[in-house]
């Protein structure tokens, strides 16, 4: 193709929801389109395949334009939340089928007596579970060679009882994979179209049960996640996108969704890494490194770290409330959010949550039959929110129901007014977020009062100024479109592939050469998962870190490999102590060890979207007057009431004021002042900063 | 201070908003002791814990990982403000103390306990505890299986200055240093819990400002006041009664051939729990005896169990209790008698407060859990002549409920420690494991079926190794509820390389040899209700999971 248009080049992000698929569209060097259709639950990838004609139709994007399409998705999540996953089997080293069930022993709710299982059985109960022959020891020799009629006799069980996929998980396989690959062999060449996860592959580090789980799970959400990827792909094809698909892994890097499916573990925090990745590229439009971000929605508040520039991981996280072993962005979930309930207890105390109204019949003010005075109840009745111009009008408020109810529920026993009832249902809530947002700094060993707070979520600029305060943050930015940011997300992230080794060995003394050859070893695998994806090798950038901890811990950190220092040994142990310095507190002189390896291939991702440029619109800037109620004060007191797309660049102003837009509204309290970038975020500030 | 005023200073709001700062707090306060500790046992075993308390020593807010740590500092900051009275104590002092004749628990729990000050005012008191991986002693650890008194147990604390406004006591750490084997680590773990103090402080004397220190008192009392309100209405809805309970530990492991006997007569009367221990066994000559801390642990535990989770834990929980524990016995020993493994005895008295409860809260407390948190510890040296220990603790199966089968293989009740991986075993110590298996038939029969125990076999694979082992539940099953069956006990056996084999009688400490084998069966938990009332279905299932076998289905459920 020659012509003119063939040159048009277009990228574009689907993000999956609960209730909403969103899909960002941008051309490079042009304009950022964006548009929002209801999530179809049967099966989300129609929505997906709905929306390219709406792109073709609404802005005249032919498919063949369409370079790269990147994708958030919910299906391993959801796969196992509604555990929908595949039936499958595992087959472990003779003696160790249990150690799925068994676990580490340990619960999680120490005061209850009637107890539920921890581990997730669910995956493979023992009928499911398989032992055969076979043993390495520590060192990854063999003791009992592999029992190959075992194997073939097992997998033939459990195909007999229709399982979908394979999980095989043997001791030390972290060390020496020959028998779990001797075994796939044999199972593949017997049930060419079985499944299989192999534990040395997922996850090849020390503790069975750890690597099993994780092996059980990958197996468990691999059918799923590959029909549903194959059907989206099928779909993209009929619709003449030959661009990739690309998929966004827990890590927050993008992955071909044939690597995806073949690794389905890895996307269990799919959409929440987009989201986090968006709020990355909020903070650098705003030439902000360091941030935290709170989505608070209907039910809970997500909260996450960037530190320079970068989304903080964690190497463990949790699904359904079962630690996986399988490294995420550390997004924090608490039970608090616009839903959640207000009550007294027994000896008159106000509470607020963990109970939430939902959606159905949600706050008592979405007039749907909700008796329960919600937050979001209370942010009414204080004047926050616009009844008409809730969600952007799609619902309409019922202001009398709100006030009512918060009168009825809290305020008439507490004997006070409806409204300071109302403020002190915000001040519990505020209160609540704020030691979770602490939590998760002290974790990660950071002083919230040196970040920038990004509000996100419908609820998250109703509570931004006032979180601020209790944490002494100094800063926020709300981003200008923080509805659609998990989608923007997905066109400024990485394509990203980590690749991960057993490598034990004390750090005083390293062989250099032993540790260059394992990194070649990954290397190799991680350069061909690269290649798969059409990149050029030159836009390829490698980093190596290494899992250090001292001699007799048993957990580690993961610190950055420097192999081009003159010292590696000795730079890669000053790092370790300064990074345990900084997470607990302390470090000593102690001699300390390597326990893995990482090598992470990464190529292209820029989270400056130069697209996110804007225009203010037409129009009157102040809509009028509302009085509010805010914290601090004893009667209402009149705030401007600002239309945000009206606000042009360099526009600033003092609160009390509120700031009303689509997709949220942002409270700026007394003692704030607001002042629009140049990329349209709205900053506040603390007067006297 | 006019009536209104003192309602619109306590106004409801406030005092919620100060509770969950506190519990902030005090979460706070536990990540910083949990991550900046050095030891694995804090890490991976949890043992430690912060608290915040009123300045007259009740427990304002805590955080626990595990429950037996609960309340067990409010007999030790009790005996700190009575060596050291409020008014002599001055900004930046923090006490320190272990002795458990004294309020402690046992010698490796070190506390450490600073007042907080503002405007020159003792308006609360921040504390933090952590089992500490030696103090001293007649062995590594300070855990001595075969201790006769507390003083081969390791070093004991008075009550003392750790820091004198804000300077270290240097006699007392040098002391300290040269009585443990690991200076360096008890010393970081020291200083862990100092920077959990300092958080608390630091954020608690915040909170007081910005409130007015007569304020935050005043919503501290609230705070107790109301949890005791919300403990007593929940108390009351169980029937008014005396109920008692009578169970066993297997012995104490210098006299193998004497049980240990725990009676409890629990009565719950117009909003109060009284636990009477009258009955129990005598002290024993083995580290199994429990001081009080001990028995408030439990007795608070199985009040918070039973009564509603939401209510927040403070003192206000506890103030309902009172405990009746007879000098000289098990439960309330008399020094010099040694107490350092009390852990198994906690769980006994806990078991049995909550075993005299089962009846008559069916819905709420199960039938007895497996009651077992097998100790094991291997010691040797490698080839090249460098030393080695590495063990674990192991659990049973829990209790069945009303409506729900037990679980297999978990940790019950006061403790919640973590298994070791069979590959960290083997990468660390010259010991093979063959298997880690859901044990076959020990759950307890029942309409609802008790959680299995586990089977695990280790091969030596170098010696000599000296080997201890610490079981409960060898001679006395768990028992189960509303004719439900008991669970199957636990056992335990070394097989010698060279064919002789000797059962462990619960208690044992060994020297194996290569080739020599131990297995373990860790006890199961207790069935709920009449196995022949068993569900066909879940009957089947057991079957084919080989959880139930086919002989037991027929001997004990009916099965045709």
């Amino acid at each position: 193709m020659t012509s003119a248009a063939s040159q048009r080049s277009f990228e574009i992000g689907v993000d999956i929801g609960g209730t909403f698929t969103d899909i960002v569209c941008r051309e490079a060097g042009g304009a950022m389109h964006v548009i929002k259709v209801p999530t179809t639950r049967g099966d989300p990838s129609e929505a997906v395949i709905k929306s390219i004609a709406e792109i073709r139709d609404r802005w005249g994007i032919g498919a063949h334009e369409v370079t790269r399409f990147t994708h958030g998705t919910t299906v391993a999540t959801n796969a196992v939340l509604e555990r929908k996953g595949a039936r499958i089997g595992l087959i472990t080293t003779a003696g160790f089928r249990d150690v799925l069930e068994i676990a580490r022993q340990w619960r999680t709710q120490v005061y209850r007596v009637v107890l539920q299982p921890e581990a997730p059985v669910f995956l493979a109960p023992r009928r499911y579970r398989k032992e055969v022959p076979e043993r390495l020891d520590a060192t990854g020799a063999v003791l009992t060679p592999l029992d190959e009629e075992a194997v073939v006799r097992a997998a033939d069980e459990l195909v007999k009882e229709g399982v979908e996929a394979i999980a095989i998980s043997f001791l030390f396989s972290f060390k020496n994979p020959a028998h779990e690959r001797q075994a796939a062999d044999l199972i593949r060449a017997r049930h060419p179209g079985l499944m299989l996860s192999l534990s040395h592959e997922v996850d090849p580090a020390f503790r069975e049960y750890e690597r099993t789980v994780v092996t059980a799970f990958d197996a468990y959400v691999k059918p799923r996640v590959d029909s549903y990827l194959a059907r989206l792909e099928g779909g993209l094809a009929q619709a003449g996108i030959s661009a990739p698909l690309q998929v966004m892994q827990s890590r927050g890097g993008l992955a071909s969704a044939r690597v995806a499916r073949d690794r389905p573990v890895r996307l269990f925090l799919s959409g929440p890494a987009a989201g986090v990745i968006g709020g990355q590229i909020v903070g650098a439009s705003a030439a902000t490194d360091n941030l935290i971000t709170i989505d608070i929605g209907g039910t809970s508040a997500d909260i996450a770290l960037i530190s320079r520039r970068k989304p903080m991981l964690r190497s463990e996280g949790v699904i359904a409330g079962h630690a996986v072993r399988v490294a995420m962005v550390d997004v924090t979930t608490i039970g608090a959010g616009g839903g959640s309930i207000a009550h007294l207890d027994a000896a008159g105390g106000l509470r607020v949550g963990p109970h939430s109204a939902g959606s159905e019949p949600g706050p008592a003010c979405y007039g749907r039959g909700g008796q329960e005075a919600t937050v979001t109840d209370a942010s009414v009745v204080l004047g926050y929110l616009d009844p008409d111009f809730f969600a952007g009008g799609r619902l309409k408020l019922v202001p009398d129901k709100a006030a009512e109810t918060i009168e009825r529920r809290v305020a008439k026993p507490l004997d006070m007014t409806t409204a300071q009832a109302a403020l002190g249902i915000h001040r519990v809530l505020n209160t609540q977020m704020a030691e979770g947002i602490r939590l998760v700094s002290v974790r990660q060993g950071i002083d919230p009062r040196t970040y920038s707070l990004v509000p996100l979520g419908g609820a998250g600029g109703i509570h931004a100024t006032a979180l601020s305060r209790e944490l002494g943050i100094r800063r926020i930015i709300v981003p200008r479109i923080p509805g659609v940011l998990a989608a923007a997300g997905l066109l400024a992230a990485p394509i990203e592939h980590e690749v991960s080794a057993d490598f034990a060995t004390p750090i005083k003394g390293l062989d250099l050469a032993a540790l260059r050859d394992k990194l070649r070893e990954i290397d190799k695998r991680a350069a061909q998962l690269i290649a798969a994806e059409k990149v050029e090798a030159a836009a390829v950038t490698i980093t190596y870190s290494a899992d250090v901890c001292y001699i007799g811990q048993s957990y580690n950190l993961e610190i950055p490999l420097h192999l081009d220092d003159p010292d590696p040994a000795g730079r890669l142990y000053r790092d370790f102590l300064e990074a345990h310095d900084r997470i607990y507190g302390h470090s000593v002189d102690s001699p300390a060890k390597i326990v893995g390896l990482h090598a992470v291939h990464r190529a292209g991702g820029s989270d400056v979207l130069e697209e996110m440029r804007f225009a203010p619109i037409d129009g009157p800037k102040e809509l009028g007057r509302r009085d509010i109620m805010v914290a601090g004060e004893t009667a209402f007191v009149a705030a401007v009431v600002y239309d945000r797309d009206a606000l042009p660049e360099g526009f600033a102003f003092a609160g009390p004021a509120i700031v009303q837009q689509s997709d949220t509204t942002t409270l700026v309290e007394p003692g704030w002042s607001g002042i629009v970038d140049a990329a349209g975020n709205l900053i506040l500030t603390r007067d006297g900063e | 201070m006019t009536k209104s005023a003192a309602n619109r200073e306590l106004d409801p709001i406030t005092v919620e908003v100060v509770r969950n700062k506190l519990e902030g707090i005090a979460n706070e306060m536990q990540q910083t002791l949990l991550r900046s500790s050095f030891s694995p046992i804090v890490k991976e075993g949890l043992d430690a814990s912060s608290s915040l308390f009123t300045i007259r020593g009740e427990t304002l807010a805590q955080a626990t990982a595990i429950p037996i740590h609960l309340a067990t500092l409010i007999p030790i900051i009790e005996k700190i403000l009575q060596v050291y009275p409020l008014a002599t104590m001055k900004q930046g002092d923090v006490y320190c103390m272990n002795d458990p004749y004294l309020g402690g628990t046992h010698l490796p729990d070190v506390a450490l306990v600073q007042p907080v000050f503002v405007g020159g005012r003792p308006i609360a008191i921040s504390a933090a505890m952590t089992h500490h991986q030696d103090m001293g002693g007649m062995a590594p650890g300070s855990i001595p299986t075969n201790a006769t008194e507390i003083f081969q147990e390791g070093l004991r604390l008075p009550p003392l200055k750790f820091r004198d406004a804000g300077k270290y006591n240097e006699t007392l750490v040098a002391i300290i240093r040269q009585n443990v084997r690991i200076p360096d680590a008890v010393m970081g773990d020291l200083n862990a819990q100092l920077a959990a103090c300092n958080v608390g402080a630091r954020r608690i004397a915040e909170l007081a400002a910005d409130l007015g220190d007569n304020h935050a008192l005043a919503i501290f009392d609230e705070l107790l006041d109301r949890s005791e309100k919300l403990t007593r209405a929940a108390l009351k809805s169980i029937p008014e009664g005396t109920y008692r309970y009578v169970d066993f530990n297997d012995n104490d492991g210098i006299e193998l051939d004497k049980n240990i006997r725990f009676e409890v007569a629990v009565t719950v009367k117009d909003g109060t729990f009284h636990c009477d221990f009258t009955g129990s066994s005598p002290q024993v000559r083995g580290p199994f005896n429990c001081v009080p801390s001990g028995s408030l642990a439990a007795a608070c535990y199985a009040v918070r169990a039973v009564t509603d989770p939401d209510i927040p834990t403070n003192a206000g929980c506890f103030r309902p209790i009172s405990l009746a524990l007879p000098k000289g016995s098990v439960v309330n020993p008399l020094e010099p008698a040694p107490v350092n493994s009390r852990t198994s005895t906690i769980k006994r008295i806990t078991g049995c407060i909550l075993g005299a409860l089962k009846d008559v809260l069916p819905e709420r407390v199960p039938a007895d859990n497996s009651g077992e948190m097998l100790a094991l510890m291997f010691g040797g040296h490698y080839r090249d002549g460098a030393a080695f220990v590495t063990g674990e603790l192991i659990a049973g199966g829990s209790g069945a409920g009303l409506e729900s089968d037990g679980v297999d293989v978990i940790e019950t009740d006061v403790t919640n420690c973590m298994n070791l991986p069979v590959e960290a075993m083997e990468i660390d110590a010259p010991i093979r494991v063959h298997r880690i298996a859901l044990r076959q038939d020990s759950g307890g029969a029942g309409a609802q079926r008790g959680g299995l125990g586990v089977v695990k076999e280790y091969e030596i694979l170098d010696g000599d190794i000296s080997f201890t082992y610490r079981g409960e539940r060898h001679f006395f099953a768990s028992q189960g509820s509303r004719g439900g069956g008991e669970g199957a006990k636990a056992y335990a056996v070394i097989k010698r390389v060279d064919g002789d084999e000797e059962v462990i009688p619960s208690k044992m400490m060994a020297t194996l040899k290569r080739g020599d084998r131990v297995v373990i069966e860790t006890a199961g938990g207790a069935g709920n209700g009449a196995p022949t009332a068993r569900d066909r279905t879940a009957l089947a299932t057991d079957i084919a999971d080989g959880k139930v076998s086919v002989e037991q289905a027929r001997a004990q459920y009916g099965q045709a």
